[in-house]
């Protein structure tokens, strides 16, 4: 009996967490009337010409442009230089050390709004604002931490011997680094990666600041835009096409990397 | 490790990420304690030493207080939620069987989506004609419609709906790996002294999900008071203020007042409450009753 209560509790569960993702899916396939006059009823035809408005008319497209040359660039860009400090920071025993990667791994615990008016303030100063390149560089920088923390995780666990094996054959240190350790650490790049590219591609606060035009507008900040525009237009049919858009590419690739994905999170909030 | 040229590898290695972080993170947030001391609206040579003065009057702000106030009750409401849903469905999440697996693979499926596709579905669920009145209308329950998020008293409350279910898979997750956690034998020896049921969860369980305990309320109270992007999309803090947080607030004296040096003291005094509610997370929590015991 307790048991059949508690399995029932557990679909209820399913089906709440379940019941707005689908009912956001099928919305965006209903004439844009349809949507709030009869929320709970099948479309009365597929309507996949919200796709192409979302895309296309509403802006969406160039969102996702952005959106995606951001996410790419920041990785581009933070990989290297995170893995470059984490091994340095996680094999190398100097002095100092500690308190760099102290500072590095202080960057999780405060939130970026303590920071957004200076911040906003330098990047104005330094003829940032609205621009991508300045978006992607304070992305770099607020991902670091992260990035870091794992990474140095990773190297720390490899052995010593094979560095000093790769510099006896007469590697540099640089060389060590890239041709034999790095390839090691693999694993935990494509981790930090995707993790890195699922926050970046949600990320909407800073962007919102940041970017205050709608040239260069990220996925997020367009679908935020468009609720607003189209509260005048109401075509709910391309905004829900929007919301699918925005959300699809991120379920698709958490379902390919699952427990990798659960594994960092824990481990992430374990240590924090 | 050791060899030639390791004093210059080093420096070139920490170089680019320590000049991004330094420049982008540290001063920025160095500056944010020196702006909340200055009246200044952004325009360079304009600004007025005040020293304390915009911490005194954010004492009494009434508007702060709303929020903060606001930002508590989330806290509490959507606590006492998230803790209890967590812990039923982290007991759920193991084990064999269809349901158990696909609950498994979706859970956390809130968590990955971007918070401003939440934001709006929610807008849309919570909308006089969306689908949650849409469904009381269907089960003859019409009288219980409201327009949630317009009406002073429904629009906290719907926003921490939408907060919960936003939240509750990555504390779903925590629990889950504080039950896997608990020893094999505790589980065993538990089982023959005859302990089940509620029993065993409140003698048993809960005790040893100390640790994860202590985890899941620091990031709760965190996430709670840093809250923005889900009220400022579905609310914007109306009406009237009444679902208004300290970030969107801080967001409105920064980015609609252009009120720079005071919007900084708020961020402190957001922050110093974290600080303050995380020190006393760690006072509840001093000692892990389990290893108390000799």
């Amino acid at each position: 009996m307790k048991r059949a209560i508690f399995t029932v509790c557990l679909g209820l569960f399913t089906l709440t967490v379940l019941l707005p993702l689908v009912w956001v899916l099928i919305s965006s396939l209903k004439p844009g009337a349809e949507i709030l006059a009869e929320p709970w009823a099948m479309p009365s035809e597929f309507r996949w010409a919200n796709y192409a408005r979302a895309w296309g008319e509403a802006g969406i497209g160039r969102a996702f442009v952005n959106s995606s040359f951001v996410t790419v660039a920041t990785l581009v860009i933070l990989l290297p230089i995170g893995a470059m400090a984490a091994y340095v920071l996680a094999k190398y025993a100097f002095p100092g050390a500690k308190a760099i990667l102290g500072t590095f791994l202080g960057g999780m615990m405060f939130p970026t709004f303590l920071v957004i008016v200076p911040l906003f303030l330098l990047m104005r100063d330094l003829k940032m604002l609205d621009t991508m390149h300045g978006l992607i560089l304070v992305y770099v920088a607020y991902s670091l931490p992260f990035t870091v923390f794992v990474l140095t995780g990773f190297f720390v666990n490899l052995p010593d011997e094979l560095a000093e094996a790769a510099m006896l054959d007469g590697c540099g240190h640089a060389r060590t680094f890239w041709s034999v350790m790095l390839p090691l650490a693999r694993p935990g790049i494509i981790v930090v990666g995707i993790f890195n590219a699922i926050g970046l591609w949600n990320e909407y606060g800073l962007a919102l600041v940041l970017l205050p035009s709608e040239r260069n507008q990220t996925l997020p900040l367009g679908i935020a835009n468009l609720t607003m525009t189209q509260q005048y237009q109401s075509d709910w049919g391309a905004l829900f096409a929007g919301l699918v858009i925005v959300m699809l590419p991120v379920l698709v690739v958490y379902g390919f990397f699952r427990e990798k994905i659960h594994e960092t999170m824990l481990a992430g909030a374990v240590k924090g | 490790m050791k060899g030639r040229g390791r004093v210059a590898f080093i420096v070139s290695f920490l170089a680019p990420a320590a000049i991004v972080y330094a420049g982008l993170v540290l001063v920025p947030l160095i500056r944010a304690f020196e702006f909340s001391m200055f009246r200044w609206r952004g325009v360079s040579n304009k600004r007025t030493f005040i020293g304390d003065e915009n911490f005194r009057n954010l004492f009494q702000d009434r508007a702060f207080a709303t929020a903060l106030t606001n930002n508590l009750m989330l806290l509490v409401g959507c606590g006492v939620a998230v803790v209890a849903l967590a812990l039923l469905v982290a007991h759920g999440v193991r084990g064999e069987g269809r349901l158990r697996k696909i609950l498994r693979s979706i859970y956390l499926f809130p968590q990955v989506v971007s918070v401003v596709v939440v934001a709006v579905m929610w807008q849309f669920i919570f909308n006089p004609h969306g689908l949650f009145n849409a469904g009381l209308r269907a089960v003859n329950l019409s009288k219980w419609t409201h327009t949630w998020l317009g009406e002073s008293a429904w629009a906290l409350p719907a926003v921490g709906v939408a907060f919960v279910w936003y939240a509750l898979g990555f504390y779903i997750m925590l629990f889950a790996a504080g039950l896997e956690g608990i020893p094999h034998e505790v589980n065993e020896a538990a089982e023959l002294d005859g302990s089940k049921g509620w029993h065993r969860f409140w003698r048993v369980t809960w005790p040893l999900l100390w640790s994860v305990k202590r985890v899941a309320v620091t990031y709760l109270t965190i996430n709670v008071m840093n809250t923005f992007a889900i009220v400022y999309l579905m609310t914007r803090g109306g009406p009237d203020r009444k679902s208004e947080v300290m970030l969107t607030y801080l967001y409105e004296q920064a980015f609609v007042n252009s009120q720079f040096g005071y919007a900084t003291a708020l961020a402190t005094g957001n922050f110093l409450v974290v600080m303050v509610l995380s020190l006393a997370i760690l006072f509840v929590f001093r000692r892990n009753p389990v290893e108390a015991r000799p």
